[in-house]
């Protein structure tokens, strides 16, 4: 094995081991009642300012929410029952991303099929050019290649 | 005597781009060159239009003339010079009367730069587009968008103002013109490659005379988007800087096709390819800058920029829908001429890194326009109502981004044609392993997010990269007997210097969004908290009194060091407070303070907004080094001989006489 | 291109036209959309029982919106240091006193982050003789959804809420919106 070739796997062996530990460090899965709530603040949108998440604003009307969010954490309340409460009392717009489904999960599958669909299109562009290299000539350049021999 | 001279300057660049246009029109038509050539005499009226006008405007701001609706909406004697200046652009009509000044500009520039050019019919094609989008925007300040409407009536003797927001930080005077200078550079490249089209000229020709052009404009707006984060950070008090607002989103689009179109004229230049793209890529950012501006100006969308709704929506809206009829009419007539003999020939070359470049750039424009726009289509299909925050796009965009610097760090090794694989390890070999122990670096540091170890070795690894490019080509140019300098401007190296700027960029975005913390704390006086690494101590808060608002202001003092004055702000015009953030700005994090209740009495409780961002100076920091990159890509290279595109045909030979 | 030689697919002009077909719908609509401010008058809660006011009175008769049940109430959010809040209150006073005499309405006003004390002030120089609840939570204000100040609900006398105005109220559009809930009724 050449020297680059060593150097080449060894990196991807520190690299994977490196993930590895990142990844195995032990996610909690069970996040406490302050960062939940902090999850689904941010989810949120604050109704009197623009743009901004209840998390990230000062208003009253973001810290009056944070504070039923957590109200409702602590209640045992899951995080649907949260959003759905809220949405009956601003409107499906306070959330800041669409539900899955409905009309809002449009927006979350387009995309991914748009990818799919550039994905699948440039695979076929890249094996339809290796297949037609210069050594075959195609039907149209025989054509081409008799008309002009005809003049 | 304002407005009459500002309607008179309005009227006389409407009717100069109009003339000029037609007898350029007419003069391409039947091929009249003396009427080419004398058209080109009316940029100069249309140019004394947009100046005189802009110029009355400042006049009217400055001396407070009243009278001028727009001046009694926007100005006030209390405001300091540099905001009543800015006042021409921070509304509506007079960010129009900009745009037009900013295209004028550009007229200017062109004709002066091309004066040989000018019986070139591309060229001749190319100014009637844009003196008809100047006739646009002059229409639009005679109607829709008049700056010098007067009042009838009682003429008020002060104004409010600006909004307070907007008079808060010098950045919000420079960052429009910015902005302005990069969206209206675009119309240029746009202006060609439709002249391009409808002569039948498809060759690349246009493409190596907008050069300059396209990076002027797209370092202009880079630095624009920049600035107007930054300000954003400084000014709004939430310690964020990119919201996903729609405005931004509009400003972010014509950026991400404009930047995918100077990587893929360059595989035009080389190979005559993807002339499709490039022609599709330039438009549609231009394209983009009309929707854009139909977007924030017509109140459609909620948005912290939001202008005052106005009749220009529907017109705008309608000039973008001219635009994309005539696009795809000439696209669908020249289209097939366009398509090249060549081909890429491997999956693993530069041609096919551009090729996924453009899949990957046009894929986020597509994800932050659906995401834009997604609300109002909602609402038409079945009238819900829906928001698309921040969320949404981090999640959609975060994996493209992080494609993105991959490629950042992969494609300028690949070689064109075809790569082996021996020529790729050998050239990526270092970058990898920087990017390699700038992770294991991480994780023994104790970083264990996923994202951020990914955007912050995928970094590394592309800063590596673009700076081997760099160190290589300084010493070819000490090899070649010139000066090391040259190996760090012209085009291909000031584009290195642009990665390195993104990488800065991308590393300070990935750390400012995933380690940000924030606190708020009740103090009393003398009282501290921690929050972070820092420790904050309330001191007290004073009541200050100024020209144009009163405030409270809150002493804090950082770290046992400097005393900073988070502040709330009562203008007189306003329904709220103004909250006044104050920063204390490091190379490694920011401690940002905000004043969210004041004390009902002096000695009482306040409460302290600090957000501690790690690394959020490397955004501006990086954007600077990205604007500072694209003027180093301006200057002239090495002396190299242009490659002629490897499509181009060659010489027809004479038909030998046949002997008979 | 030579033309005549060989005929090349023409796939330009589809693509073309599809792509400008998508563009197209995409203006349409764009142009029917209706500015974003208009969409903040309608409210989930239209056509729902009204959510409780409850907090501490700091002024006028210590009353609960259920009290007032059999009249229609304009709960109206506001606090002084809101300028239009400020405008509109003279239109407020104007209404109920109106009101008071038939008998028919009433107002009531709930704090939005301001200090009792301000507001008691301010009612005693400006008028204002009903019920004005405290809520230095900003619960009632969530429960309600206000988005902004000022705004005011229309509850009609069983209890629901009909109307939401957004932006400053005025006496005649009240009362227009009174006769309109009032014709309602009686079909």
């Amino acid at each position: 094995m050449t020297r680059t070739r060593v150097a080449w796997l060894a990196l991807a062996a520190a690299v994977l081991v490196a993930v590895g530990v990142a990844l195995s460090g032990g996610t909690d899965h069970h996040a406490t009642a302050a960062q939940r709530a902090d999850a689904i603040a941010h989810n949120v949108r604050c109704p009197t300012c623009s743009g901004q998440s209840v998390a990230e604003s000062a208003s009253p009307a973001a810290q009056a929410i944070r504070t039923e969010v957590r109200r409702r954490i602590d209640a045992g309340q899951s995080r649907q029952q949260i959003e759905a409460y809220l949405e009956t009392r601003y409107g499906s717009d306070i959330l800041l991303t669409p539900p899955r489904s409905g009309i809002g999960g449009l927006v979350w599958i387009v995309p991914v099929i748009a990818v799919v669909v550039a994905g699948g299109a440039l695979v076929l562009a890249l094996q339809r050019w290796s297949r037609r290299s210069l050594a075959h000539p195609s039907d149209e350049d025989r054509a081409l290649v008799a008309r002009a021999e005809q003049r | 005597m304002t407005a009459i001279v500002g309607h008179s300057a309005a009227l006389l660049g409407l009717l100069a781009s109009t003339i000029g246009g037609v007898s350029l029109v007419v003069g391409l038509a039947r091929g009249r060159t003396n009427l080419v050539r004398a058209a080109w005499s009316y940029v100069w009226f249309v140019v004394a239009a947009a100046v005189i006008g802009m110029g009355a405007m400042e006049f009217a701001l400055v001396r407070h003339d009243f009278s001028l609706q727009y001046v009694a909406e926007h100005g006030s004697r209390h405001t300091p010079l540099l905001y009543t200046i800015a006042g021409a652009w921070s509304a509506l009509e007079g960010s129009i009367l900009l745009w037009v000044l900013v295209l004028s500009i550009y007229l200017a520039a062109l004709t002066l730069r091309h004066r040989a050019q000018r019986e070139d019919p591309v060229f001749g094609w190319a100014l009637v587009v844009m003196l008809a989008v100047a006739a646009f925007f002059f229409f639009l300040l005679l109607g829709a968008a008049d700056p010098f409407h007067t009042i009838k009536g009682v003429i008020p003797t002060d104004g409010p103002g600006p909004n307070p927001l907007l008079q808060n930080h010098p950045l919000m005077a420079i960052h429009p013109p910015f902005l302005y200078g990069g969206f209206v550079g675009f119309t240029v490249p746009f202006a060609f490659a439709l002249a391009s089209l409808i002569t039948g000229r498809v060759d690349e020709g246009w493409v190596l005379a907008m050069r300059r052009w396209t990076l002027v404009a797209f370092g202009l707006l880079t630095v624009g988007i920049v600035l107007g984060a930054w300000w954003s950070y400084e000014v709004l008090g939430w310690g964020g800087f990119w919201a996903w607002d729609p405005v931004e989103n509009t400003s972010f689009l014509p950026w991400l096709t404009a930047t995918a179109y100077l990587h893929s004229v360059l595989v035009q230049e080389r190979r005559g390819m993807l002339r499709v793209w490039n022609l599709s890529l330039v438009t549609a950012t231009f394209a983009l800058t009309i929707l854009g501006t139909f977007l924030t100006r017509s109140g459609v969308l909620e948005s912290v920029h939001s202008f005052s709704e106005s009749g220009i929506g529907p017109l705008l809206l309608g000039f973008f829908g001219v635009i994309v009829v005539v696009v795809c009419g000439l696209l669908a007539w020249r289209g097939d001429a366009l398509r090249s003999p060549g081909m890429i020939d491997s999956p693993v070359s530069r041609e096919a890194a551009f090729l996924m470049n453009n899949l990957l750039f046009a894929a986020f424009a597509f994800v932050v326009l659906l995401g834009t726009v997604f609300p109002l289509i909602a609402e038409a299909i079945n009238n819900s109502r829906l928001t698309i925050g921040r969320p949404y796009f981090d999640r959609m965009t975060g994996p493209i981004g992080l494609a993105l610097l991959f490629l950042m760090a992969v494609a300028p090794a690949l070689p064109w044609r075809k790569a082996s694989k021996g020529v790729m390890r050998d050239r990526l070999l270092v970058p990898a392993w920087i990017g390699g122990i700038t992770l294991l670096a991480l994780v023994v540091f104790g970083v264990r997010s996923l994202a951020a170890l990914v955007a912050f070795s995928l970094g590394a690894f592309a800063g590596a990269a673009a700076l081997r490019q760099l160190v290589l080509a300084a010493r070819a140019a000490r090899r070649s007997g010139q000066p090391w300098w040259r190996g760090v401007v012209g085009r291909a190296n000031g584009g290195m210097i642009v990665h390195l700027g993104v990488v800065v960029v991308a590393v300070g975005f990935a750390a400012s969004m995933s380690f940000v913390q924030r606190d708020e704390v009740r103090l009393k006086p003398g009282e501290s908290a921690k929050v972070g690494r820092h420790h904050v101590t309330y001191l007290g808060v004073d009541h200050v009194k100024y020209a144009t608002r009163s405030a409270e202001r809150a002493s804090v003092r950082v770290d046992g060091g400097r005393v900073y004055r988070p502040a709330l702000s009562k203008y007189p015009f306003a329904t709220q407070a103004i909250g006044t953030p104050s920063v204390r700005s490091g190379v490694i994090d920011d401690v940002y303070l905000t004043l969210v209740t004041t004390p009902s009495d002096p000695k009482g409780t306040a409460v302290i907004g600090i957000i501690v961002t790690p690394l959020v100076n490397w955004l501006w920091t990086g954007g600077l080094i990205m604007g500072l990159g694209t003027a180093m890509a301006l200057v002239p290279g090495r002396r190299r001989v242009p490659t002629a595109p490897a499509s181009q045909p060659g010489p027809v030979p004479e038909p030998e006489p046949v002997a008979v | 291109m030579t033309s005549g030689v060989l005929a090349r697919r023409r796939v330009a002009p589809w693509i073309a036209g599809a792509v400008a077909i998508v563009l197209l719908v995409v203006i349409v609509v764009a142009a029917r959309a209706k500015p974003a401010e208009q969409r903040t008058a309608d409210s989930p809660l239209l056509g729902h029982r009204a959510p409780a006011v409850a907090g501490a009175v700091i002024s006028g008769p210590a009353q609960t919106l259920d009290y007032l049940r059999g009249k229609y109430v304009v709960v109206n959010f506001f606090a002084t240091w809101c300028v239009p809040c400020r405008q509109e209150h003279p239109e407020l006073v104007r209404f109920a006193a109106h009101h008071a005499s038939l008998d028919d309405a009433a107002v009531m006003q709930v704090v939005y982050g301001d200090r009792a004390s301000t507001v008691r002030s301010f009612l005693h120089k400006n008028g204002g003789d009903w019920t004005v609840v405290d809520d230095p939570k900003g619960s009632i204000a969530l429960d309600w959804g206000v988005r902004g100040l000022p705004e005011s609900y229309l509850v009609d006398p069983k209890g629901f809420v009909i109307y939401k105005i957004t932006g400053g109220a005025d006496d005649s559009g009240l009362e227009a919106l009174l006769r309109q809930a009032k014709a309602g009724e009686t079909r």
